[in-house]
């Protein structure tokens, strides 16, 4: 058995040589801890390079600044949405969002369920185009609507909109009647 | 010359080994069924106790604790009789041992099930198991430790160092961790609340991997490895090195699990840091294994039980390098709550784990009973199905993982989600799914080969009383020097220890030069130590390690000072600063109302965190969809903290106030109909189950105790303030026929109250960026 000369103890008959650490073992071992050392300097003692919640700061101003450039070239209002009720490429799009999206509350037909009708000529939170807009984006969380604008995105919430009132007054069985109608009535009860 | 004849107890080994197998089956068959239950969600036939998230516990339990504890108590047990030149110590331990560690396993497989849990991660079991498993750690703490002490061999080899880590480390964590105030017989209360609860069971959980299913394996590797090969071991000082710098570093890297959370930004960047080190560290226990094979690499083509230990060690150092690159901030960012994490844990358990396990049992049973393998053939065999079952598994939780993780990050030109419905991301990985289930249903059918080879082996032979003639060592006096002075004046533990303060204190500088001196004075500190440590050696001194690798209380001390560094480093600050979080600031969270703590302890029970998050971290992608980035103020009333590590669904932590209560209800009862497509089970029990509405004030007053600012008044009308609650929601969620103390109820009401803290508002951007000004509200 020891005929190794390297041998440095036998356990077992189990032979541990003593052979050196290979180099690139060791430069992996001291870049890590080198490369620590650096990493902490830069980010936590001088703080030169920006921590996670300053990255998030500024990807979030700059995606804003996007929007409002984008916002200000289309300016939306009653009138440029009801233009767009006759464009159907803008109403496809808006039908597959609601086919995704709104369907789980409103029901396939918009017939609605845990949502009201959207089909019948009673509105909850007002029947004009921006009223619309202004439902979808900022939702009604009290009364079970959720927000939309963070996720969908202005442009979607426009397509969906416009689908919406491409749809109303189609008077699809479904939910009864809430809310008003266009003269200001309450829904029968 | 004294010598003594002794017989190893090698039936305690036995026993182990066969322990390991049954419940090695059992779990990956549990895990097959819940990768199935991913693809099609009513595989759980409507029964809650094999609904997915009460199955998952099960599966994770089974394997790391029945399969892999069971095969390293048999390794153990069987290397440290030979290591020691020694029979373990006491029949009567080994014995309490083995049958005390099967009862609490049994006992995990009937209250899993049941949705007892304290709903961490790996550490599920509720406290009357808990005290259980200390017991018997302790047991087997006291067993192996006197059979050190009767050691006929007078230094410790270097598979007993990690053996020893293993036993010290564990019986520290799981301690920490467990800490809980009883409610019921199964029902506690964590004494941690929110990020200190998340630090605290992250720092058990990375350190469970490390120290249940790492230090212990490579102690095997050590031992089994060259006895298989029949080569030396290659490197002695390789040992020493990645042993100290392994079971230091460790114990530093459990915030990498936390990476963009609510967790301070210091410790989230130690997190990253260790595990960066730890990459050298780690891959110098491969190389200590692989290299030994120099000059034997023919044999793997022979030898199925090299094959799989090579194989195993390759997997080591495969999952070892993706480890810290996942903890790397920017990889985490993308990687972390997706399937690429899940496809790493099983890289390390299937791979690394699983197939040292393989490996050893071919070695040991035909030994054990006397006798050869019966099939060798079966045994490759064996080998191929489970090396290709692993790649399916990595690789298609690789697609997944980095498929859905870009999904939910992709932007449209326009700044908003390209994905706004989570579901779209699922759709996108079901052909994953199926190919992981795949894979780990090749996995299986090799265990199950394994079986019945072993098992036919064993009935060919007879179990095997080895009896040996050992050299009795007498206990030389001590050498001058080499006492417990000695040891700690030695210049190792006196270098590192210098070290160490001057790494510390760099911890707490803000100025540039300061830092940057101290660094200097590292640096030449740890020159100097060179210089000396190479002086010595050629003068012939005997080494530092070699005199505490020669007393065994030395070496258990030095292990347990290496890991208590940085668990103290990493807790104490941040328990300190929890307690001085403001609780009544802009942020503050009001403790849940008796009826929320109700829901919150089924959304406990039900394990809804093994699929869904309570955390938002800040990315854009992140915020748009959920809502406001979580903050750690909001936790404070969380025992325990329900942050989760996987997103099978959407993050919850906004989810109050967003849909409707009857949106929740029928979710629960049927997720299809809310939401096509999701793969979440059904959960209609909790309609019919009632809440225990007597038990609302023992909670309070439990929670109270843990520092929760109930007034004695809330904790007086806790019954009647429930039904008053209750009552409000039922009117809400607007359903026939649903009680007003149903679970569903409660959990309904906890729903609507997550994330709502006070000055914390939804996000409800778009409005002001898109162009209006006024809404119609």
């Amino acid at each position: 058995m020891s005929k190794n000369n390297k041998v440095h103890h036998v356990y077992d008959g189990i032979e541990e040589e003593d052979n050196r650490l290979p180099n690139w073992w060791v430069a992996i071992l001291l870049g890590s801890i080198f490369f620590s050392f650096g990493y902490w300097f830069v980010y936590e003692t001088t703080k030169t390079l920006p921590s996670p919640l300053k990255a998030y700061q500024t990807e979030k101003e700059a995606n804003a600044a996007v929007q409002a450039k984008l916002a200000a070239g289309a300016p939306l209002n009653d009138d440029t949405l009801w233009a767009m009720v006759k464009d159907e490429a803008t109403l496809g799009e808006g039908k597959k969002v609601f086919a995704q999206i709104c369907v789980s509350c409103h029901l396939d037909k918009a017939q609605g369920s845990i949502g009201p009708n959207l089909t019948d000529e009673y509105w909850l939170h007002g029947s004009k185009p921006m009223d619309i807009i202004n439902a979808v984006t900022g939702g009604f969380p009290d009364k079970g609507m959720e927000a939309w604008g963070a996720r969908l995105g202005p442009e979607r919430v426009k397509q969906v909109a416009v689908f919406v009132l491409s749809i109303r007054d189609s008077k699809v069985p479904g939910k009864a009647p809430e809310g008003v109608d266009y003269q200001g009535n309450p829904a029968p009860k | 010359m004294q010598t003594q004849r002794i017989e190893y107890d090698d039936t305690t080994v036995r026993r182990f080994i066969w322990a390991s197998i049954i419940f090695g089956v059992v779990g990956m068959l549990v895990g097959i069924l819940v990768a199935c239950q991913l693809v099609w969600p009513t595989l759980n036939f409507g029964i809650p106790y094999t609904v997915f998230s009460r199955l998952r516990p099960l599966h994770t339990n089974a394997v790391i604790f029945a399969f892999v504890g069971n095969m390293l108590f048999a390794g153990i047990y069987y290397s440290i009789q030979r290591l020691f030149k020694a029979r373990l110590a006491s029949d009567f331990l080994s014995n309490l041992h083995f049958w005390g560690w099967q009862a609490i396993i049994a006992s995990a497989a009937i209250t899993l099930p049941l949705g007892i849990t304290q709903s961490k991660e790996y550490a599920e079991l509720e406290w009357p198991i808990d005290l259980a498993v200390v017991l018997i750690w302790v047991v087997f703490a006291i067993n192996f430790f006197w059979t050190m002490a009767k050691r006929n061999e007078k230094q410790i080899y270097v598979a007993v160092w990690f053996y020893i880590a293993t036993i010290v480390t564990i019986a520290v964590l799981y301690i920490t961790n467990n800490l809980a105030l009883p409610l019921t017989l199964g029902k506690s209360y964590p004494i941690y609340a929110g990020v200190q609860d998340a630090l605290v069971q992250w720092w058990y959980g990375h350190n469970a991997v490390a120290f249940f299913l790492t230090t212990p394996i490579l102690g095997i590797m050590y031992y089994y490895l060259p006895k298989a090969a029949e080569r030396p071991v290659y490197s002695y000082r390789l040992s020493v090195v990645h042993f100290w710098a392994l079971i230091f570093i460790y114990i530093w890297a459990g915030p990498h699990h936390l990476l963009y959370t609510s967790l301070p930004d210091w410790a989230q960047s130690l997190g990253m840091l260790f595990s960066v080190m730890l990459w050298a560290p780690s891959w110098g226990g491969m190389l200590n294994g692989l290299l030994t094979l120099r000059g034997a690499w023919h044999k793997l083509r022979e030898d199925p039980v090299l094959k799989f230990l090579v194989a195993g060690v390759t997997f080591y150092g495969m999952s070892t390098f993706e480890g810290p690159l996942l903890s790397i901030k920017t990889v985490n960012g993308l990687a972390h709550y997706t399937d690429w994490i899940i496809g790493h844990v099983h890289s390390g358990a299937l791979g690394w784990n699983g197939l040292m396990a393989a490996g050893m049992f071919y070695w040991l049973v035909p030994r054990l009973y006397g006798t050869k393998l019966h099939s060798v053939k079966g045994a490759d065999l064996h080998f191929w199905l489970a090396t290709i079952g692993i790649v399916l598994y990595m690789v298609s939780m690789w697609i997944s993982g980095v498929t859905q993780g870009l999904m939910l990050r992709a932007l449209n030109p326009d700044g908003s989600l390209l994905h706004p419905d989570f579901l779209e991301t699922l759709a996108a990985i079901q052909l994953p799914y199926l190919v992981r289930a795949l894979g780990g249903a090749m996995y299986f059918t090799g265990l199950i080969l394994m079986c019945w080879n072993l098992i036919v082996t064993a009935l060919a032979g007879k179990a095997v009383k080895t009896t040996v003639e050992v050299v009795v060592v007498p206990k030389p006096p001590t050498p001058p020097g080499e006492g417990l002075v000695g040891i700690i004046l030695g210049k190792p533990f006196v270098f590192s220890g210098l070290i160490l303060i001057l790494v510390m204190a760099i911890g707490f500088m803000t100025s540039a030069m300061v830092a940057m001196v101290l660094m200097g004075a590292i640096f030449l500190l740890s020159l100097l130590a060179w210089v000396v440590n190479t002086r010595d050696k050629k003068a012939g001194r005997k080494s530092w390690f070699a005199i505490i690798e020669g007393n065994g209380f030395a070496f258990t001390a030095m292990t347990l000072v290496a890991i208590l560094i940085g668990g103290v480093a990493e807790l104490l600050p941040t328990i300190l600063i929890h307690q001085s979080l403001p609780t009544d600031g802009a942020k503050y969270q009001k403790p849940y109302t008796v009826l929320e703590l109700q829901g919150r302890d089924v959304y406990v029970r039900e394990g809804c965190y093994l699929c869904h998050s309570q955390q938002v971290r800040p990315f854009l992608a992140e915020t748009m969809r959920y809502g406001e980035h979580s903050q750690i103020e909001e936790f404070v009333y969380d025992h325990p903290f329900q942050w989760g590590s996987k997103r099978t669904g959407p993050d919850l932590q906004r989810e109050g106030g967003k849909q409707p209560s009857l949106w929740h209800y029928n979710h629960m009862i049927d997720p299809r109909a809310t939401s096509k497509g999701s793969n979440m089970p059904a959960y209609p029990w909790l309609a019919s189950n009632k809440i225990d509405t007597k038990l609302g004030e023992k909670k309070l007053r439990t929670m109270q105790k843990l520092g929760v600012p109930y007034s004695n008044a809330q904790i007086d009308f806790a019954e009647k303030d429930q039904q008053t609650q209750a009552e409000t929601v039922l009117k809400d969620i607007g359903a026939d026929g649903l009680a007003w103390d149903s679970e569903l109820v409660a959990l309904i009401a906890y729903l609507q109250k997550v994330g709502r803290s006070q000055g914390i508002a939804f996000d409800a951007p778009s409005a002001r960026a898109v162009g209006m000004s006024e809404g119609g509200r």
